[in-house]
């Protein structure tokens, strides 16, 4: 049986799929229709320094394999987070990734902080810095090398757990924004966000999200994911997680081929609540069929006609 | 098992879903069906429950794009992907002499579902023209069909209807379901006129189970609400709906 355990920093995971933020809650809401516990992990819904309300409806809407959404971080706060999810954390039988999500530098330091002071087992944070919804949602960080860098260091200060920087595909060159989160010393990257988008319905003339632009997420968006996760892969040298459009374990390693250490699954969690776990049985699958010892053999790996 | 043509665009499907059924607990409460395999449509359909008989479940369903045209070509023998219930139940029906229910279109699905527990009530059912309706105009059985068009039943808009059956009840209550300028007639009516009523809402949702956040449903604002709140603002109709009362959520 092929070994799935992946490792980031200094933790183990049992194995490489992890859920994607804003696709799974807090983790602890979907426990009837799926073992979570089967997990590599679960990353959080975005948590910000104070609860959000979220952007109008319309929020989401069907796309040609995929779909859009512009929820606006809508969340509960850290206060209530500390106090109503994280205690539940005790027995989830999997490792937490808390996102965090923010206006300012203050913000997420904020965050941050009220969270190291207390006891917990939240494995690291990934920091959103990519949510395209918000007019100022981390965004302004995400496009921004120097910003970036600057983020990373502060939050670096203030914790040993994991710090991951969750990066944008709506950027210019988004290798030189994994270097600054590299410089500033993350543990990892993850990418892809979603891809902004838009929906019009021909019949009535109208924009079928409130925002007018979305973030487009599905299969969709698989290659851009997969060229966007080879390219960063080849510019750093901390682990990339990926994500955009994995619905199936082959997706998964395709990804994993492409240079990623681990992945996240999202989107196709709305179809299947067990989606994760349905991907995980798939790894194993591959890895006895192709007679793989470890999935970690995987990262990177893929033949390229050129260097 | 049958998927049937009710009217025009209209259709009706029983099938199977005992698990379902299990935890079921009233009208108002809804399914969502994955229709297809593929990711080309990669959302779920949530679609009220019209009927429970043994161990099926009834749906109406309104073929308007790919996903519930190719839903009308399914036969017996076909499986789909359902998730449910979900949602919450109309409530306070028991007494039908009191009871109005309104549909239009496919909201009439959870109507008819509520019309047969609560046998002796009054339901308007509203449309464009006739051959979108499939019941029988009945005043003396308490079934009344309006249409834009007058082709079939009552001339208009369900209100006018709406208004004189309120007018024979002594404690009338209203239940409604359908197209959203539909509810918004029903609900400034019934406001205005201070009638207990509850509306079952609809909304494009990714996941039903109140994870994606993605079915907002604006709330009827509220007097010293705070800036920085949660679900202060939005319901999400997948958990904290279907079904709202007319004084809980606003329309834009």
């Amino acid at each position: 049986m092929t070994d799935l355990r992946i490792k980031i920093g200094d933790i183990t995971f049992s194995n490489p799929v992890f859920t994607a933020s804003g696709t799974f809650g807090y983790g602890t809401e979907v426990s009837d229709l799926t073992d979570v516990s089967k997990l590599g992990a679960i990353v959080t819904k975005s948590v910000t320094l104070f609860p959000r309300e979220g952007n109008p409806p319309p929020r989401v809407v069907e796309t040609p394999a995929g779909m859009i959404n512009s929820i606006g971080l809508a969340n509960v706060g850290v206060e209530r987070y500390i106090r109503e999810m994280i205690p539940l954390y005790d027995n989830i039988g999997t490792k937490v990734i808390m996102n965090i999500a923010g206006t300012t530098l203050e913000e997420y330091c904020d965050v941050l902080e009220k969270v190291e002071v207390i006891s917990s087992n939240i494995c690291g944070y990934e920091i959103n810095i990519s949510c395209p919804n918000v007019k100022k949602g981390g965004m302004q960080f995400g496009v921004d090398s120097s910003m970036t860098e600057a983020l990373t260091a502060e939050m670096r200060k203030r914790t040993e757990r994991l710090i991951i920087m969750k990066l944008s595909p709506n950027v210019t060159d988004i290798t030189s924004i994994a270097k600054a989160a590299e410089n500033g010393g993350a543990d990892a990257v993850s990418a892809i966000n979603t891809v902004v988008g838009m929906s019009i319905d021909s019949e009535t003339g109208k924009s079928q999200i409130y925002t007018t632009y979305g973030g487009l997420s599905g299969p969709a968006i698989k290659p851009i994911g997969l060229a966007t996760v080879h390219k960063v892969y080849q510019s750093v040298n901390i682990p990339v997680i990926g994500l955009g459009g994995i619905t199936t374990g082959l997706d998964a390693v395709e990804y994993l081929l492409a240079g990623a250490v681990a992945v996240q699954v999202g989107t196709a969690t709305f179809r299947h609540a067990d989606a994760g776990e349905q991907i995980i049985n798939e790894l194993h699958q591959f890895g006895d069929s192709k007679s793989i010892e470890k999935i970690s053999s995987l990262t990177g790996a893929v033949k390229t006609y050129t260097k | 098992m049958a998927n049937v043509q009710l009217a025009k665009n209209l259709w009706s499907m029983k099938f199977k879903a005992p698990e379902i059924i299990e935890e079921y607990f009233g009208a108002g409460q809804f399914i969502s069906i994955l229709v297809c395999d593929t990711w080309e449509h990669p959302l779920r359909r949530p679609m009220s429950i019209a009927d429970v008989k043994g161990d099926c479940i009834s749906i109406i369903y309104k073929t308007v794009g790919a996903v519930t045209k190719s839903l009308a070509k399914m036969h017996p023998g076909d499986s789909i992907n359902v998730l449910g219930p979900l949602g919450n139940t109309f409530t306070g029906w028991e007494d039908g002499r009191d009871s109005i229910l309104v549909g239009g279109g496919v909201g009439l699905a959870p109507m008819l579902n509520l019309h047969k527990m609560v046998k002796t009530s009054t339901i308007i059912i509203g449309a464009r023209t006739s051959e979108e309706h499939f019941l029988s105009h009945s005043p003396q059985e308490g079934i009344f069909l309006t249409t834009d068009d007058g082709s079939i039943g009552i001339r208009g808009t369900v209100i006018p209807t709406l208004e004189s059956q309120v007018m024979s009840k002594q404690n009338p209550k209203i239940f409604a379901c359908g197209p959203e300028p539909m509810l918004k007639a029903v609900q400034s009516f019934a406001l205005e006129n201070q009638i207990p009523t509850q509306l079952s809402v609809e909304s494009y949702m990714a996941c039903g189970i109140g994870i994606c956040q993605g079915c907002a449903i604006k709330k009827t604002e509220k007097e010293g609400i705070m800036r920085q709140t949660y679900h202060e603002k939005y319901d999400l109709v997948c958990v904290n709906g279907p079904v709202f009362s007319a004084e809980e959520v606003t329309f834009d």
